[in-house]
């Protein structure tokens, strides 16, 4: 029989024959090691299991075009390909246009989305009655906006897409063939004269058609194609220079000048039949946000009104990671060369990053506390074992144990109940972090089979530490003292 | 030749002289008892011959080496290689069997080896028991594993401290049958005692009286 033999016959006697001991030593060391492998799985498991939690708060980052550039379904498709499938938790376009409701001639903020991803992204909208189906012509109605036209679920609506007022000073950005309508006073006799236009790619003006009828007859010459050909070409808003008057009726001639400018600067759009659809209220929205002043529609029956396809204003993301991650996804994004520009929403983004370093710490302060409170267990344990077996040391070194046997003994014993109470410990943890991940998150996690052998080393060294005062006590006994006790 | 030449040895405590300028020899394979009562200085004798202590003055020759002067790792070294003790209270690693218990003698002084452990068992009759627990053993079976313990590996001396203290008169026969055995095979046996029988077994007693040899007596009965 080998020496390593011999020792490790006289470890397992020791820790098996001398049980109820070495039981409780073991059942410290098992519980150290269930609280730090339990800890730590939830400690790694925790940013993604809160990654989740968070997304409920919204969108954490948001794609937008880029200087100059207009965003689209495809672009932002294809800066969303910059970012792993797994981690976008949702991903929720919008096409914010202003439409005229017809019953009060007002105009509102109207959001085109995808309200499947909506519900992704934006868990926290309360919606009484329910989504609207695409296709259907159905509307989502802010809270506000239901309260301020006292519209009920089952309301018809028409709604009308003003071009200018959803373009601003884009101008360029009108889509061919934009319609304005708009109407100015006359001074001449304090009554509206009428325009209708249509703009060209560049904004200018492509046909003008002019309502004098109210005026004298020398002012219904403004209606005359020779009057409004000068028109033809020229960008709004227009000046006194750009256009001449026509003598003798020079009031309507600013009229209809003012009425166009007018109909560019507020945007009024043309009240044409193809720009109107009547849309029904089947939800209304509560969020506590802005958002309860926008009107919601699917995006096919915003294209509908609009008639654009593929148009988007932003897309809004739920996304997995850490800061760093997605700084780094931000990056990938905006320099991709899409014409798409990366943001992270900041309010959401460090408030998680805050919360989870917190709750690290946290996990990081208990687990310490427990080894060290392991440590002072299994230490004082193993010095009631050195007690108990005063005569037992007494009588190996007797027999001719140097001090480096009894040590290596002792550190023998304890590293061996370092390593059953670590792999107790490891796979009690593995439950305890499921029972808490499935009670707390609602997911289960999987096992982190490296933190077996990463368990087992930390218990082992625990134990060796504790063992360290017990082993200074045992070498100190005298075996003369010792074997003459009668 | 001589193993064992004690030259002037006194051990003070404080105010108490334990050991009081006592000189002894013993020869290679002599068999010699020390008597005395109660604290007349036999355990401090002991402790001093068996390397666990060290005498205050004097001289300590086991073998040639002058212990007196020796390291305390160093009589660690010499007790493990020249001495094999054996215990009034027995002393036995109460988690580890017969046999195990002798090889953890083995175990500090070379190499463990079940084969042998056994055989050192069977001589001192308990080649069946080699498997029991010192729980399952009676006191004179646990005195009789001691010796074979003490004898596994064959040392120079066998030192034993009231070796027959606890025991009945069998087993007190059977432990001093397996001490003349020893010493026919030439092993030097100094044995601590205070019962007359046993030191009547031995060749020569010493006698110690409050720290000093007050007498040498030859067992002219001895049968070898």
């Amino acid at each position: 029989m080998t020496k390593r033999r011999m020792f490790l016959r006289m470890i397992t006697a020791s820790l098996l024959r001398r049980r109820s001991r070495m039981l409780i030593a073991l059942l410290s060391i098992a519980v150290g090691a269930t609280i730090l492998s339990g800890l730590v799985t939830i400690y790694y498991d925790v940013p993604r299991q809160m990654g989740a939690q968070f997304r409920k708060y919204g969108a954490n980052m948001l794609l937008m075009p880029g200087d100059g550039e207009v965003l689209t379904a495809d672009k932002a498709e294809a800066a969303l390909s910059l970012i792993p499938e797994e981690s976008v938790l949702g991903a929720t376009p919008y096409r914010y246009v202003r439409l005229d409701m017809a019953l009060n001639q007002q105009s509102f903020t109207a959001a085109g989305t995808d309200f499947e991803q909506v519900q992704e992204t934006s868990p926290y909208f309360g919606v009484e009655g329910r989504y609207p189906v695409p296709g259907q012509r159905e509307v989502l109605v802010g809270k506000e906006v239901a309260q301020s036209l006292n519209l009920r679920l089952n309301r018809q609506i028409d709604l009308t897409y003003q071009l200018a007022a959803a373009e601003g000073d884009a101008a360029k950005d009108w889509v061919p063939g934009a319609s304005l309508s708009g109407a100015a006073i006359s001074e001449f006799n304090n009554q509206p004269v009428f325009i209708q236009a249509t703009l060209d790619e560049q904004g200018n003006i492509a046909s003008l058609t002019v309502d004098a009828s109210t005026q004298t007859d020398i002012g219904q010459q403004c209606e005359q194609e020779s009057y409004t050909r000068q028109f033809i070409g020229k960008a709004l808003p227009l000046s006194d220079a750009d256009v001449d008057t026509l003598t003798g009726a020079t009031m309507t001639s600013q009229a209809v000048r003012e009425a166009l400018n007018t109909a560019r600067q507020e945007g009024q759009a043309l009240s044409a039949e193809e720009y109107t659809k009547t849309f029904t209220v089947v939800g209304i929205l509560q969020t506590g946000g802005e958002e309860e002043t926008y009107l919601f529609l699917s995006q096919e029956d915003l294209e509908a009104v609009t008639r654009e396809a593929g148009r988007l204003d932003v897309v809004e993301l739920s996304v997995t990671g850490d800061a760093e991650q997605l700084d780094e996804y931000v990056k990938a994004i905006s320099e991709s060369g899409l014409g798409v520009t990366a943001r992270l929403v900041k309010r959401v983004t460090k408030s998680e990053a805050s919360v989870l370093t917190k709750l690290q710490s946290l996990v990081f302060l208990v687990t310490a506390v427990v080894l060290i409170l392991t440590m002072i267990c299994v230490s004082t344990t193993m010095m009631a074992v050195v007690s108990e077996r005063r005569r037992e040391i007494g009588l190996r070194k007797a027999l001719g144990a140097s001090d480096g046997s009894i040590r290596a003994e002792f550190l023998g014993e304890g590293m061996f109940l370092g390593l059953l109470g670590g792999v107790l410990g490891a796979i009690l943890g593995f439950v305890f972090a499921q029972v808490v991940s499935v009670n707390v998150f609602g997911s289960s996690i999987l096992f982190q089979w490296l933190l077996l052998p990463i368990t087992v080393a930390v218990c082992m060294l625990i134990a060796a530490l504790s063992c360290l005062l017990p082993i200074k006590r045992a070498i100190a006994i005298d075996p003369a003292l010792v074997l003459k006790g009668e | 030749m001589s193993l064992l030449e004690i030259k002037n040895v006194s051990k003070i405590y404080g105010e108490l002289k334990a050991l009081d300028n006592v000189s002894i020899h013993v020869d290679q394979g002599e068999w010699v008892a020390i008597m005395g009562p109660s604290g007349s200085g036999k355990s401090t004798m002991m402790n001093i011959i068996g390397c666990m202590d060290k005498p205050t003055m004097g001289e300590v020759l086991l073998d040639g080496v002058d212990i007196a002067k020796e390291s305390s790792k160093r009589l660690t070294d010499i007790r493990r290689d020249k001495i094999g003790l054996i215990f009034q209270q027995f002393h036995m690693v109460n988690y580890l069997t017969a046999v195990e218990n002798v090889m953890v003698s083995q175990y500090y002084h070379s190499m463990p080896d079940e084969e042998e452990a056994l055989e050192a068992l069977g001589r001192v009759g308990l080649r069946e028991r080699a498997r029991h627990l010192p729980s399952q053993l009676s006191g004179g079976e646990q005195q009789r594993v001691c010796v074979a313990r003490a004898l596994i590996n064959h040392p120079e001396l066998i030192l034993a401290d009231e070796p027959t203290g606890n025991l009945d008169e069998a087993n007190e026969n059977i432990v001093l049958d397996l001490f003349r055995q020893l010493h026919r095979e030439g092993t030097t046996l100094i044995v601590v005692t205070h019962d007359p029988e046993v030191a009547d077994a031995a060749q020569r007693t010493i006698v110690l009286e409050h720290g000093k040899l007050v007498k040498e007596v030859i067992n002219e009965h001895f049968e070898a």
